[in-house]
């Protein structure tokens, strides 16, 4: 009786540190542990789908020069579209075509929630690129495909990887609301405890989501760090000790404030 | 355009009054019956059937703009802004009488909120034979007509977070029915209940009787032959300076007219304006007319 109640509601004056230490909450079905593989599972394809969708496609343009003022136009507009409509309405098209609550609704909404400011983020990254670097590569002889391969691509890594960092953390605050569109994930505690007046559960799982989504912005600027070209590490390393030089700070201005405004409203 | 047709409604009333002053005798003095349907259809269009026929009679009425829950209705009512709501009975029994049993029976029901809404002034009248409770629902080819045919079945279940802690729901399937269910899924209650259930994500859904949608996919409603669910049938309740107004006569009407209001009333007020998006007070005019009273 108390692993069924476990995993869909807890009596009402569990307290918060009884409710963490109870294993029945971790294990099972409705535990934690797999709460958060659902959680770290789609949000892991999420991005990975949104980088394959918006890397190449807005680094071409931006090397091309191409499509400034529509692909400006295309991220506001995806900015502005509020993810858990999208998912609400696509749910019950998605159980009409046979299949099902998830996972498709939930992950074409946290899509198009992220690729808008990966896209940016490269796009802008590109664009910026020191043009010394780039003329001097076209005249030692270099075609365009390794212009944008060998030069821009890594000069602008740092940048790219920002935003997909900052795309990273504002889909794990967002995806719980699949808890409110019949999956689970970590949303569900709080989706439980809302309904049934449990200020436990609702503390409880907003806790676990702040933690996931703190953890997943440090673990992936450590990656950032390593993962980053030598050439390039170098280069700020040097960089560094001249003031002035911030191109890679002012777009991580400009993408952080709107997405996590964005990410704010959305939730509300 | 409501206020026109309110106004309409009323010249209407007053002709109608005066044609059958002579035959029911004059309605006296009287405060104006302040009535506003909960912020839902079915809840609008009872408030619409009850106002519209207390107009026809002669009284003075004021169909307040729907707004609020069952919450607003109960402390609006003791506050005096409204003194006539219209609510389910055992509803009203878990807001005004939390600790109180539940019961199945509207009889027991209403003894506990009789006398919660005479601590407020305020008295309930009749019950409607019209039921709009919790329901547990399947698919139409699902071989069980009772809620205890399906105990072995391991069905997988449908419902809202409220529900997996209430002994009127999950806790009572489980320990009452002692039905073991293969899974079980949280969904938000209303329409996509349907949908899972269309969809075959799950066997059956905790939704209530008067969804529209139930009969729109060919669902069935299982008997809650063990009891659990709570009564929900539907009561209009007064604030006793209407009843010392107008006396019996006022109580008499409406404990008629409530007599009239069945289930299948609600199924069809509901189909009008969540399938077919019409408005409540046409619906409620209609029905009124189909049954001669207005």
């Amino acid at each position: 009786m108390s692993l069924v109640l476990g995993q869909r509601a807890i009596p009402r004056d569990t307290t918060l540190w009884e409710w963490f230490t109870d294993p029945v909450t971790w294990t099972g079905s409705g535990g934690i542990l797999v709460s958060l593989g659902d959680t770290v599972a789609l949000c892991a394809a999420v991005i990975v789908a949104s980088a394959i969708l918006a890397v190449p496609v807005s680094a071409y343009l931006a090397h091309r020069r191409l499509a400034q003022v529509t692909s400006a136009w295309l991220v506001n507009i995806g900015r502005a579209l509020p993810t858990f409509a999208v998912a609400a309405l696509l749910v019950p098209i998605s159980l009409r075509g046979g299949y099902g609550f998830e996972p498709w609704p939930i992950f074409i909404a946290l899509t198009l929630l992220t690729v808008p400011p990966m896209f940016l983020s490269t796009y802008v990254a590109v664009k910026e690129v020191d043009e010394a670097a780039v003329n001097a590569a076209r005249a030692m002889g270099f075609t365009e495909r390794a212009v944008l391969l060998s030069v821009e691509l890594p000069l602008a890594s740092t940048v790219i990887f920002t935003g997909l960092r900052v795309a990273a953390v504002q889909v794990v605050a967002t995806e719980p609301i699949r808890a409110f569109l019949g999956g689970d994930g970590l949303g569900r505690y709080i989706r439980d405890g809302i309904g049934q007046n449990n200020a436990t559960l609702t503390v409880g799982g907003t806790f676990l989501i702040a933690a996931l989504a703190g953890l997943t912005g440090i673990t992936l600027t450590a990656i950032e760090r390593l993962a980053k070209p030598y050439g390039v590490r170098r280069l700020r390393a040097d960089r560094s000790s001249r003031p002035g030089e911030t191109d890679e700070v002012d777009v991580t201005d400009v993408a952080e404030p709107a997405g996590s405004h964005a990410a704010a409203g959305r939730l509300r | 355009m409501p206020s026109l047709l309110a106004a309409m409604l009323l010249l209407a009333a007053c002709g109608n009054g005066e044609d059958t002053a002579t035959g029911n005798g004059d309605i006296p003095d009287g405060p104006t019956i302040e009535i506003r349907g909960q912020d839902f259809s079915e809840a609008i269009t009872l408030a619409e059937v009850y106002a519209q026929y207390l107009e026809s009679l002669g009284y003075p009425v004021d169909i307040q703009t729907p707004a609020g829950f069952r919450v607003e209705a109960i402390s609006d009512l003791e506050a005096g802004t409204l003194n006539m709501i219209v609510d389910y009975i055992g509803g009203s029994q878990a807001q005004l009488a939390p600790d109180s049993e539940p019961s199945s029976d509207p009889d027991e029901v209403m003894e506990v909120i009789r006398d919660a809404y005479a601590d407020i002034d305020a008295t309930v009248l009749d019950y409607t034979p019209a039921v709009d409770g919790d329901a547990f629902v399947v698919r139409g080819d699902l071989e069980a007509e009772t809620i205890s045919d399906v105990a072995d079945m391991g069905l997988v279940l449908g419902a809202s977070a409220q529900c997996f802690e209430r002994p009127q729901c999950f806790i009572g399937f489980t320990e009452v029915y002692g039905i073991e269910f293969a899974d079980t899924q949280t969904i938000e209650f209303g329409p996509i209940l349907g949908e899972a259930l269309a969809a075959e994500e799950v066997d059956a859904v905790v939704w209530n009787d008067t969804a529209p949608q139930i009969e729109e996919f060919g669902f069935k409603v299982l008997e809650d032959d063990l009891g659990i669910f709570p009564a929900q049938n539907i009561a209009p309740i007064l604030a006793n300076e209407l009843i010392e107004a107008y006396g019996d006569d006022l109580v008499d009407a409406i404990n008629e007219l409530s007599a009239m209001i069945t289930t299948d009333d609600l199924l069809a007020w509901n189909f009008e304006t969540d399938i077919e998006f019409r408005e409540s007070d046409d619906v409620a005019r209609e029905w009124l007319e189909e049954q001669g009273l207005l």
